[in-house]
């Protein structure tokens, strides 16, 4: 493996995806909502409207705390008086995770679909294929390519979410509320991981069918779906459990290194011409 | 032959899901030299180019290319050799320095001044950094040749290099793979159906029909297979009376202009003395075939060949 050659392959599609504002708009604007635009308006509907929530509703939430294993709020819960302050510190450690799981997979998808497909549309891949790249620089290349952006995308979003929340909901709490520590195995370990499947599969995909197009329907159709289902099922989201997202983080990245090896062994560079340049 | 070839097929066969595109393809090209590549839409050009640089495998004969064969060592050939597919197959949403800083960093290149070098040369300056997508067909074909040429490579393949080029691309495009055969011996192979613009170039020339090579060789060769007689034309007041002169056959072309078909160059002094004697002599050049005419022919022969072949068949 040639580390001039992924990294020059990784930052010229990083590079295409940034030059191309109908790819990259979406990609923006479907973090800064998700992951800002929703908690702060759920943190300020919560701080000015707690009062206008019938009691019967407000209780449904606050009984769902008795589910929570009694480590997790144990200490926080007795000091949180109020009802406002109750309904946003649960929605927000507790409630959010979902998103955070839509955020990467989808940059990685749009990214990743993108990888050989369309090279194919654009006539390029018969010029890349004739330059002295391995297939393998060629491929780690592309999933850099995905895996970067989506990671980055990911935490920057969380950190600015963490920024709009905390202040947001200042001043009922005076100090930090989010991101409590059960966040922390969900960003650093189950959400590069599943990008990284998410990616892998979809470039995989996008080697073997013929436009960008299908390549994002199968992504977007069966990739994304499955993947947030069964991540989302599994780590209980709503239950985020910081041992329960450390287990399902190690399982995705086990899977991974299964995935990345079996595709490493199998990349054919002619097979590859032939299947894709006409 | 005594020079050992450069590249070398040898019986190849290559078929894409049960069309066969190549039947039997031999031939040689030797290092330095400049060979054009023709034939029709579809005779298996660009499948030739990217069977030598091992991008596809054969069905069967064998390849070589510098010594390498490029279904075991397609690293090492396509490390020496440079590409300019049809459509150039750059990034048009990169810049014009942009696609070359990246092709660069594929195939080693280090020196980086290299890049804004070729630019120079390919009067691409100016527009290094605009969007390819932006460029004129022209442009795109000159970038796509200085890709190629960014990491000196020891053979050239080119697929329609001048297609869609203004004449001034061209006669720069063609200058400048002259240039680089005589500068650094660099061996060209060039596809093209442009075969004014091939004759201005290459040292030899293949035919290819039928997934073969039909013919080949040099312009004076291929003309000297194909018309074995001389024509030379003849600015003169001389008066034909019945179609030929002291035996010679000879036609009137124009007012004052008369054609000789002479057995072979040696024929040509022994005319012009007697023709002087008895009438004005004006101007005199032999009529030279091009490889248009040279193109059809043999195109004509292959078929007839093929029919013939096709009626034999039991």
């Amino acid at each position: 493996m040639n580390r001039r050659t992924v990294l020059a392959i990784a930052r010229k599609d990083i590079q295409a995806t940034t030059a191309n504002l109908q790819v990259w708009l979406p990609m923006l604007i479907v973090p800064l909502l998700l992951g800002i635009g929703v908690p702060v308006a759920m943190v300020l509907a919560f701080r000015f409207g707690a009062a206008s929530i019938s009691p019967e509703d407000a209780q449904v939430m606050l009984d769902w705390v008795d589910r929570l294993p009694v480590v997790e709020l144990g200490t926080v819960w007795p000091t949180l008086n109020e009802m406002s302050q109750k309904l946003i510190y649960l929605s927000a450690n507790y409630m959010l995770a979902p998103f955070f799981l839509i955020i990467p997979l989808m940059t990685a998808s749009v990214i990743s679909a993108d990888s050989f497909a369309g090279e194919k549309e654009r006539g390029t891949l018969e010029t890349l294929l004739f330059a002295p790249v391995d297939m393998r620089s060629l491929f780690v290349g592309k999933v850099m390519a995905s895996f970067v952006p989506a990671v980055a995308v990911s935490l920057v979003t969380f950190f600015l979410c963490g920024l709009t929340v905390n202040l947001a909901a200042w001043p009922l709490f005076h100090r930090v509320i989010f991101p409590q520590l059960n966040w922390l195995p969900l960003m650093l370990l189950v959400i590069p991981g599943v990008s990284l499947l998410a990616i892998l599969i979809n470039v995989f995909v996008s080697a073997r069918v013929a436009t960008f197009q299908a390549a994002y329907q199968i992504s977007g159709v069966v990739v994304l779906p499955v993947l947030l289902l069964v991540v989302g099922q599994v780590t209980g989201v709503l239950v985020l459990n910081g041992w329960v997202a450390i287990l399902v983080g190690l399982m995705v990245a086990v899977i991974d290194f299964m995935l990345l090896g079996k595709v490493m062994r199998h990349l054919n560079r002619n097979q590859l011409f032939e299947s894709q340049v006409r | 032959m005594t020079r050992k070839a450069f590249l070398e097929l040898n019986r190849v066969a290559k078929g894409f899901g049960g069309k066969q595109v190549l039947t039997d393809l031999s031939f040689a090209v030797h290092r330095g030299e400049i060979v054009g590549f023709i034939g029709p839409n579809g005779s298996g050009k660009t499948t030739t180019i990217r069977l030598l640089n091992g991008v596809i495998d054969p069905d069967a004969g064998e390849i070589s290319v510098g010594g390498y064969d490029p279904r075991l060592d397609g690293e090492a050939v396509r490390r020496m050799s440079g590409v300019l597919t049809e459509s150039a197959g750059l990034y048009s949403n990169l810049t014009g320095r942009q696609n070359l800083r990246f092709f660069a960093d594929l195939y080693g290149v280090d020196d980086l001044s290299r890049c804004d070098e070729l630019l120079a040369e390919f009067g691409l300056a100016e527009a290094a950094d605009s969007r390819v997508g932006t460029y004129s067909t022209g442009m795109k074909k000159r970038l796509g040749l200085a890709k190629a040429l960014l990491h000196r490579p020891d053979v050239l393949f080119l697929d329609e290099p001048t297609n869609g080029l203004d004449p001034e691309g061209i006669r720069m495009v063609l200058g400048y793979i002259r240039q680089l055969n005589e500068r650094d011996g660099t061996t060209v192979m060039i596809c093209s159906h442009l075969l004014q613009q091939l004759e201005q170039v290459c040292h030899r020339y293949l035919f290819l029909q039928g997934g073969r090579v039909v013919e080949q060789g040099t312009l004076a060769e291929l003309e000297a297979r194909y018309f074995p007689t001389l024509t030379l034309e003849v600015e003169t007041d001389l008066v034909l009376s019945d179609g030929q002169y002291c035996g010679i056959p000879a036609k009137q072309v124009g007012t004052g202009r008369i054609a000789f078909t002479l057995p072979s160059r040696d024929d040509v002094p022994h005319l012009l003395r007697r023709l002087t004697q008895e009438a004005a002599v004006y101007h005199a050049v032999p009529v030279r075939f091009d490889l248009e005419t040279l193109y059809f022919k043999i195109r004509e022969g292959a078929a007839h060949e093929q029919k013939n072949r096709a009626g034999h068949r039991p």
